[in-house]
């Protein structure tokens, strides 16, 4: 039996003795596959990042002057004892009596905006029939519409 | 697919659709809806900016103004926006443009915008409202002129409004304008704005 074995062990030895044939241009071809140039990657990720980054200076402006929104609170007040209702109107509430209702305290009438920069024309419309400058404003000097109105200038950064 | 990118780029960018669909109109009649909208499609295609001409639109209308006066200020609020921004430069901000137009309204001449352009760094509305503000309260522009071109080169926008309140009320005790400007304009390096303190809570201010 172990004469057997020997037997095959030397057949697998012999074969694996033999030299194997190898075609001569086998090396010329797999170095031709290596060298040939590679078809274009198509990775997306840099395509979608710099088309987040162009979105995002869209969106953003920084070459516009005015990208720079910082709004402040003012604090408009109207003495006005005997009056029933004072709504403040101007360019920063589309002229809508209705945007904003002012509270008042003893016949004081006070309310509070927030205001990004800029130069506005306002005034108070007092029982919804009279209007009124802001006696602590500058005026508007050239009032188109024949009642007083006044103005207000909020500053950018730094101001 | 990256032309489909710039494509909706484009789109999120680009200006908004005509503003003659402004729901905000429908506040005035339809005759002068249609003419302040025509005024509003010009001024886009030329650059300006309609937002002041909307809401002059809109004062007119709460204010119960006749259509031929709104429709009157809105052209004249468009031309002058255009001198404005001749003056002022083609990157003049809307804020700027519309304290440009009141300053022009006062009586500063074109150049005086273009001075206070080369004189001062950063946005101008303020300057410029000083300016009319300055005006409005008595003082002749070419004094107004003087005294904001010369403090505008160092003076921040809190500066210049309590130079304005300064102003204002030395004409209220009695004081000539004119001399009240020159006399804050000499005293200028001594404004301090009111409220730095740093520590305490910042408080609404006043117009």
């Amino acid at each position: 039996m172990f004469e057997h074995e020997d037997d095959v062990v030397q057949r697998v030895i012999e074969q694996l003795r033999r030299p194997v044939a190898i075609d001569p241009a086998l090396d010329a071809r797999v170095m031709e596959v290596i060298a040939a140039p590679r078809p274009p990657t198509r990775a997306i990720w840099p395509w979608l990042a710099a088309a987040a980054v162009l979105v995002s200076l869209i969106m953003w402006r920084p070459w516009s002057r005015s990208f720079r929104v910082e709004a402040a609170a003012f604090q408009f007040v109207l003495v006005a004892p005997h009056a029933n209702s004072v709504s403040l109107v101007g360019d920063f509430n589309d002229w809508d009596p209705k945007r904003s209702p002012m509270r008042t305290a003893n016949g004081i009438w006070a309310t509070v905006v927030q205001l990004a920069p800029g130069r506005y024309r306002y005034a108070f419309l007092v029982n919804g029939v009279e209007w009124r400058a802001d006696p602590g404003a500058p005026a508007v000097p050239d009032d188109e519409f024949g009642t007083p109105s006044s103005v207000v200038t909020v500053g950018g950064r730094g101001s | 697919m990256m032309l489909a990118l710039l494509l909706v780029a484009a789109q999120v960018g680009a200006p908004a659709p005509a503003l003659i669909q402004d729901p905000r109109l429908d506040r005035l009649d339809p005759d002068t809806r249609v003419q302040v909208s025509t005024v509003l499609d010009s001024a886009r295609r030329v650059g300006l900016p309609t937002e002041p001409l909307i809401q002059r639109a809109l004062e007119g209308a709460t204010k119960a103004a006749p259509g031929s006066r709104i429709v009157a200020a809105v052209r004249r609020l468009s031309a002058d926006l255009r001198v404005a921004r001749i003056a002022l430069g083609g990157e003049a901000s809307a804020p700027e443009l519309e304290a440009g137009v009141a300053a022009l309204r006062a009586g500063a001449r074109p150049q005086v915008l273009a001075n206070l352009r080369s004189a001062r760094r950063g946005l101008l509305t303020v300057a410029l409202s000083v300016l009319a503000d300055l005006v409005a309260s008595g003082v002749p522009a070419d004094s107004a002129a003087v005294a904001v071109l010369a403090l505008a080169p160092q003076a921040r926008d809190a500066d210049l409004v309590e130079f304005r309140r300064a102003v204002e009320r030395d004409i209220a005790l009695g004081a000539p304008p004119g001399a009240a400007t020159s006399v804050r304009v000499n005293a200028g390096a001594n404004v301090q704005s009111a409220g730095s303190n740093p520590g305490a809570q910042p408080r609404p201010r006043r117009p």
